[in-house]
């Protein structure tokens, strides 16, 4: 009803734009949807955009969404099996182990209380708890040999999500529309998606541009309404009257330019307005998943207590990309995945909120064709060690933090398909074959988005800076489909 | 948008280091820049030449290594050199040559591999080329004189001399001055960052004086307000902080205000800009110790160091590793003071040779040793040991009188307290049962650790006895009625049981039982009940006829004790120990009220006689440190040009005397940077663009200045004024130059689209900061109050950062938080600067994040600025604020009031076409409101439609930019 409305005036107010003198500001719009330089190194060029650009080389993927579980999901009880564990279950932990805490430190090795079984045509490996991976385990490829080497959450999320494990640098998504632009000029080009329950560690450092200009800076999408800020009209703004209010803005902009013949940033400001005032209807539509169909609700989880909240936010994730986002990063709250101890009670659950609306999620793309140019991506900051931490008694084992082998599953995009990646050692501590860094990845990431990490560069505190920063990441063939 | 387009790619072009234009390809100059940038770490640098193969000069790449002669001169095919970096096997990994730089190689060494001048005989890893050396930025700053020019403009400023010689270069010509209604609001955003005044036009529009234009630059500069406005773009530079960073935690950061009201004072004082630097780098150096009972000047010089108290320091925060955090904390100091004062990028000598200017590593760790004694990472100083208190002898004196009489009535009250005690304990022990009451009281008495066990056992049983405290009055006292009550109950209680005892006692008493049987029943008659007989019966029996009153005939002891609980009853109602405790405590905070707050500045001291050894660290690891000491000194490369020493200790200072030499060096009239720097920040400030545009890059990486004869004139200038900052404003705001009018043409942007000559000014957006000021000002609410504490900003409801003091719960989400009153409408400079929490409209306006500090802002033009304008509390609230000061102060008539708020909010006369517009919408919008929204009330929809009209001019391009 109010969608109907909303469009009704927008139409209107539209119409009416068109019917003005100088359509000369959609027409700047449009214009700018042409393909700009690649990006490339500058000095003192103050301006930016968020057009699309062209890609150092013919890219896979178009978008990403991006599923943190923030904490620390436990590899050896989810998706890389290790049977030795169970076998030495209690027993002494043969080699040397990195802890984190060591104040509750054991060094006697817990088995997974998990059973693991093949799935699919592919036959990968996938723990009970995650019925709904195991489901899609043909279009994924599940990573075993994740290392970022800095068994910190801070650090290692700032490793992940930015590149370095020092703060303060943009995040992987500013990167991204730095690079590629928007395809939308509708909505924000880069999203998060946060938790009710409040903001993973880091908080918005997760999403910031650090050094690149704000332009590129995640727009959080509230987990709550209004679930983006200043998007509705203030209550007073009834009727058409907000149209009145932006026609009479246009009429001063208007004159006001036509006195300053040339000055092009005047005529994109002119534009934003008209952006602005189809965000107004556009995010909100694109965040409205009423539209969806109840089989859609259902796939994801929707209306379920468990999953009801997660599963929208995969829907409106899904929404977003067909609209043009280009990156969008969902959240689990603080340290959702941190266990510590009870790993029995807290695990299952950490894994019934998530599991089965982001197979929908990889489902859903897929049926509608939209999985190959779209990078989907599970995994957190970390994984956990071998061994018991918590010896108190079987029900409160739990397991410390390791970020020397750790597993995450990747969809689409260009990514393989059906199929595992490296090896951690028969414990699962440490990744022993084909090894994947942080900073791998991201190179194997910009390169499916036709970029390369050397070149997409951007100039602070008089150097060229780049999203791997020197690191030494490699395009990992195995990766790519 | 095509030439938009085309303009980044030509900035992109000016990136590379140099652009091949002479047919000469010479080592020094055109092949060593890309060797430096990409081999030289591994084949020259820090000792290192892998394959034996050093690149750092010609010769030595002719000599070769391993491989043989990297170079045949004269044959690029067979060098092999030419051939590993074309092949992508060297540099290693993914980096590459671009074509165009290994063009210039091949070039290079088909024409014979030439140098530009003899090389030295050996090298150190300092050594630079005479051609780096020659570099722009290097040489003295020399002051051309005025080119003498004919022209029909009247050209009153020497700098316009040198703008038109320039712009006659290229075929162009001033504009027209703009109009005074332009130059007005111009003058007065730039120097003030606030809107004029409608008086301020009128006056000046009817000012016809000749030289009404210079008066008010004058007025203007003059104005307390210059400061608020000039002292924020220091503060960029400076990378000025009201918290720490660092961590997640961003803790804030005390007292750093008294370094932003130093910065203002600073300004409106015209304080020449060498007694600033040296203020700022050494201000404690010029302080005699101890540093109490400080003077003014010693105040300002202490208060001034915080310049170097600026950056992200962690090194107060648990879990943080403290020696990675101070090396950081030094690092980005050291990164504030070179890229604001030099105006070189000299942090990436941290770990290794400036890959494009002379900088070597060993230059950033002798900076590092000016700072030393000071920001000693061995020996350091925590950010609550940097505090300074500006506490006197005499408030030292006065907080101890007035502590004084604040302790004799805290005595006074504890007395009144003790009273209230034991009055309590008195009506807790009436309502024990008799036998218990003097055990109870005595257990109470006792010393809690003296207490026997049964004595423990009893209070426990009587908890409302055990917790009688100073501390728990006031619940008592809350309890008064309900206690009263209790103890009445029990009086009355006894009360009847007393009587009845009295009657019983005497029927008991009587030996005729027929007698006894028939008072008893006669006394089950209800007293009204009873007959004449039967109460003359009575009557016979006195006793039996007992009450309250007669009891004391019968029973004098139990009636006295009646009586005392009926009176302690009626004291305890009657007494609210809470309110007179409350009381007394107002007066004892009233008289500490009284003492004289103690402030503290946040300053960069040095400990007496403290020369730590500075270490270069290798590939900048404090864990690697090298093993020769670094001295500290001025960067080679400006050593070689000026002569300077900086000593390892003063002997004639308490302190090193480190920094107060290099303060000196920076200032002294013969520093090629200092001057340029600074002059070529004021003119960006006036135009929106600058001779050397990239403000905090004066070096190889950064532009070649636009105006160099220009800039070393005004340079000049600035240095023989005595540093005079007003000066070159005035010298500046006076030409013909800023006075043109903005407009662009189809000549000109073919030119010189971006005004690198000047020919006309510029159209600039607001910065973040004045959007906000101007929104307030206009809307007629501006607190003008200068100075002192931040106003604080916290997370609101829904996350955005607001206005506001912090309240959390125990959860720590934030709750509602607490009124800031008029504080609210204090001018931004005055906003806490939260590293992590940005005002959330300064923020969508840009305002630049400081980690550490901000050279050169940025500006976008992005959606979210339009529905801030559209949709935002923010500017609905000053919409309204500002509708309802029109109507006040607008005059009558719908059209002195539109003419009143276009005036106000643009500072010019409305013209009629927009007056018309204006109507036509509050007609038509009252209309609208009328329509959409049923049973609205005439009034309120004019009002609504009046505040989105001030919405609309706040929200239009008229107000948020400058011609």
């Amino acid at each position: 009803m109010t969608m109907n409305q909303n469009q009704t005036s927008r139409r209107h107010f539209l119409s009416r734009l068109a019917m003005g003198s100088i359509p000369l500001s959609l027409a700047y719009l449009s214009q700018n949807r042409a393909s700009a330089e690649p990006v490339k190194p500058n000095i003192g060029l103050q301006s930016f955009d968020l057009t699309p650009k062209q890609t150092h080389h013919e890219p896979k993927a178009k978008a990403m969404i991006s599923m943190f579980m923030q904490g620390g999901p436990s590899q050896m009880d989810l998706m890389d099996p290790k049977p030795m564990l169970n076998k030495m279950h209690l027993q002494k932990f043969p080699g040397k182990i990195k802890y984190d805490n060591a104040a509750e430190a054991s060094s006697r090795i817990m088995g997974s209380p998990y059973k693991f079984a093949k799935h699919g045509e592919c036959g990968t490996e996938i723990s009970e708890l995650l019925p709904g991976l195991a489901g899609i385990v043909d279009d994924v490829l599940v990573i075993r040999s994740m290392h970022t080497g800095v068994n910190n959450h801070g650090q290692s999320i700032h490793a992940m999500n930015s590149g370095r494990t020092q703060k303060g640098r943009p995040s992987l998504g500013s990167w991204l529309t730095y690079g590629l632009g928007a395809e939308t000029d509708e909505l924000p080009a880069f999203v998060s998606l946060t938790d009710p329950q409040g903001l993973p560690v880091e908080g918005v450092l997760n999403w910031s541009n650090g050094w690149l200009p704000s332009l590129f800076q995640g727009t959080v999408v509230r987990p709550v309404e209004p679930r983006i800020l200043n998007l509705n009209a203030p209550q007073q703004f009834t009727g058409d009257s907000q149209e009145n209010f932006l026609n009479l803005i246009r009429r001063l902009n208007e004159k006001h330019r036509a006195q300053r013949n040339r000055e092009l940033e005047l005529s994109a400001r002119i534009a934003n307005y008209e952006l602005a005032y189809k965000m107004q209807a556009s995010a909100q539509e694109a965040l409205d998943i009423s539209q969806e169909t109840q089989a859609t609700h259902d796939m994801y989880g929707i209306g379920v207590k468990e999953t009801d909240e997660f599963g929208k936010r995969c829907l409106i994730a899904r929404r977003l990309v067909e609209r043009g986002v280009r990156v969008i990063q969902l959240f689990t709250k603080n340290q959702y995945w941190d266990h510590h101890g009870s790993l029995k009670s807290r695990l299952p659950a950490s894994c019934k909120k998530v599991d089965l609306p982001a197979a929908a999620l990889v489902k859903d793309l897929k049926q509608r064709g939209m999985l190959d140019s779209t990078v989907v991506h599970w995994g957190g900051e970390m994984g956990r060690l071998p061994v018991i931490q918590n010896d108190t008694g079987v029900e409160n084992f739990g397991r410390d933090h390791n970020t020397y082998g750790f597993s995450m599953w990747v969809a689409g995009g260009g990514f393989k398909a059906g199929a595992t990646y490296g090896v951690t050692d028969e414990f699962g501590h440490y990744a022993v074959e084909d090894v994947v860094n942080h900073f791998d990845y991201h190179r194997t990431l910009l390169h499916l988005f036709g970029l390369d990490a050397e070149s997409l560069t951007f100039k602070q505190n008089g150097r060229e800076q780049s999203l791997l920063d020197g690191q030494p990441g490699e395009i990992v063939e195995g990766l790519l489909a | 948008m095509r030439q938009s387009f085309l303009l980044s790619v030509s900035f992109s072009l000016l990136s590379l280091p140099l652009v091949i234009t002479a047919d000469d390809v010479l080592y020094e100059q055109d092949v060593r820049p890309i060797l430096k940038a990409h081999c030289f770490l591994c084949h020259g640098e820090e000792g290192v030449t892998e394959a034996n193969l050093d690149l750092r000069l010609a010769r030595f790449i002719s000599q070769g290594g391993d491989s043989g002669p990297a170079i045949v001169a004269g044959k690029s095919a067979e060098s092999i050199l030419l051939d590993r970096i074309e092949s992508g096997e060297m540099p290693p990994e993914d980096k590459t040559l671009s074509p165009r730089e290994i063009e210039t190689i091949r070039r290079w060494i088909e024409q014979g591999a030439r140098t530009a001048s003899p090389e030295p005989e050996s090298i150190s890893d300092q050594y630079f080329t005479s051609q780096e050396s020659q570099f722009w930025a290097f040489q003295p700053i020399v002051k051309h004189a005025v080119p003498i020019l004919r022209t029909e403009r009247e050209l009153f400023s020497p700098v316009d001399y040198f703008i038109l010689a320039q712009l006659r270069s290229k075929q162009l010509e001033f504009t027209d001055k703009a109009p005074r209604e332009t130059l007005i609001r111009r003058l007065y955003f730039d120097l003030l960052g606030l809107p004029p005044s409608a008086d301020a036009v009128e006056k000046f529009l009817s000012d016809d004086r000749p030289d009404a234009y210079e008066q008010l630059v004058d007025r203007l500069l003059a104005s307390p307000q210059y400061g608020e406005r000039w002292g924020r773009h220091w503060l960029d530079v400076a990378g000025y902080a009201d918290s720490e960073g660092y961590t997640d935690a961003d803790t804030e950061r005390e007292w750093a205000y008294a370094y932003r009201d130093y910065v203002i004072r600073a300004f409106n004082q015209n304080m020449p800009y060498d007694q600033f630097v040296t203020d700022q780098l050494a201000g404690d150096e010029l302080t005699s110790r101890p540093y109490k009972d400080l003077s003014a000047d010693a105040r300002r010089q202490l208060t001034a160091t915080g310049f170097l108290r600026m950056a992200p320091d962690g090194t107060g925060s648990g879990g943080v590793d403290q020696m990675v955090a101070r090396n950081e904390a030094i690092a980005d100091s050291i990164d504030v003071m070179t890229s604001s004062l030099l105006g070189m990028t000299v942090g990436c000598a941290r770990c290794h040779n400036h890959r494009y200017d002379p900088v070597s590593q060993e230059d950033y760790y002798r900076l590092r040793a000016i700072l030393a004694p000071a920001l000693d990472w061995q020996a350091w100083q925590s950010p609550s040991q940097r505090r300074i208190s500006l506490y006197t002898q005499q408030d030292q004196q006065q907080r101890s009188t007035i502590e004084a009489r604040a302790q004799e009535a805290t005595a006074a009250r504890q007395k009144i307290i003790d009273q209230h005690i034991d009055r309590t304990l008195y009506e807790e022990l009436i309502k024990a049962p008799d036998e218990l009451k003097e055990p109870l009281r005595v257990a109470y008495k006792t010393a809690a650790a003296d207490r026997t066990d049964d004595q423990k056992a009893l209070l426990k049983e009587h908890p409302y006895i055990q917790n009688i405290s100073s501390g728990s009055l006031y619940l008592y006292s809350r309890q008064r009625n309900r206690r009263a009550m209790d103890i009445e109950a029990i009086a009355d209680q006894r009360e009847s049981d007393a009587i009845a005892a009295v009657k019983s006692d005497y029927l008991g008493s009587l030996e005729d039982e027929s007698l006894r049987e028939s008072l008893v029943a006669l006394l089950a008659v209800a007293e009204e009940d009873r007959s004449d007989q039967q109460k003359a019966m009575l009557s016979e029996h006195e006793a039996l006829l007992v009450s309250a009153d007669t009891l004391t005939r019968y029973n004098a002891d139990e009636a006295a004790r009646i009586a005392e609980y009926r009176k302690a009853a009626q004291i305890c109602r009657s007494t609210d120990a809470r309110k007179e405790m409350e009381e007394l405590q107002k007066g004892i905070d009233e008289i500490r009220a009284e003492i004289p707050r103690e402030y503290f500045i946040r300053a960069l001291t040095e400990p007496e006689n403290h020369q730590p050894v500075t270490y270069l660290f290798k590939r900048g690891n404090h864990s690697s440190p090298a093993d020769k000491p670094t001295l500290p000194g001025e960067l080679e490369i400006l050593r070689s040009k000026v002569s300077v020493s900086i000593p390892e200790n003063n002997p004639d200072l308490p302190t090193s005397g480190r920094r107060l030499a290099y303060a000196k060096h920076l200032t002294s009239d013969r520093h090629p940077l200092t001057a340029r720097v600074m002059v070529n920040r004021i003119w960006y400030h006036h135009f929106g663009r600058t001779f050397v545009n990239t403000l905090g890059d004066f070096g190889q990486l950064g532009e070649r200045p636009s105006h160099p004869r220009l800039l070393d004139w005004l340079s000049r200038e600035f240095i023989e004024s005595g540093w005079d900052m007003k000066h070159i404003h005035r010298l500046i705001l006076t030409s013909y130059t800023y006075q043109q009018q903005s407009k662009r043409s189809s000549y000109l942007d073919e030119i010189d689209p971006d005004n690198r000559y000047y020919a006309r000014q510029s159209v600039r957006r607001l910065e973040s900061e004045v959007v906000r000021d101007a929104v307030i000002a206009v809307s007629g609410q501006a607190n003008n109050s200068m100075f002192g504490e931040a106003v604080p900003v916290m997370e609101d409801g829904v996350g955005q950062i607001v206005l506001g003091k912090e309240n959390l719960d125990g959860e720590r989400k934030p709750i509602k938080g607490e009124g800031l009153g008029t504080d609210e409408h204090r001018r931004s400079i005055y906003i806490q600067v939260r590293r992590s929490r940005p005002l959330a409209v300064l923020e969508t306006f840009d305002v630049p994040s400081v980690a550490p500090n901000c050279t050169q802002r940025s500006s976008s033009n992005v959606a979210p600025q339009a529905l801030l304008l559209m949709n935002s509390d923010f500017i609905v609230r000053y919409a309204e604020l500002f509708s309802e000061h029109i109507q006040q102060f607008g005059g009558e008539s719908v059209t002195d009031r539109i003419s009143y708020a276009w005036q106000r909010a643009n500072g010019q006369r409305i013209d009629e076409d927009t007056m018309v517009a204006l109507t036509e919408f509050l007609e038509n919008q009252q209309q609208e409101l009328l329509n959409s929204r049923e049973g609205m009330p005439a009034d309120e929809a004019e009002q609504v439609a009046w505040a989105m009209l001030c919405q609309a001019l706040f929200a239009s391009n008229q107000f948020i930019y400058v011609d």
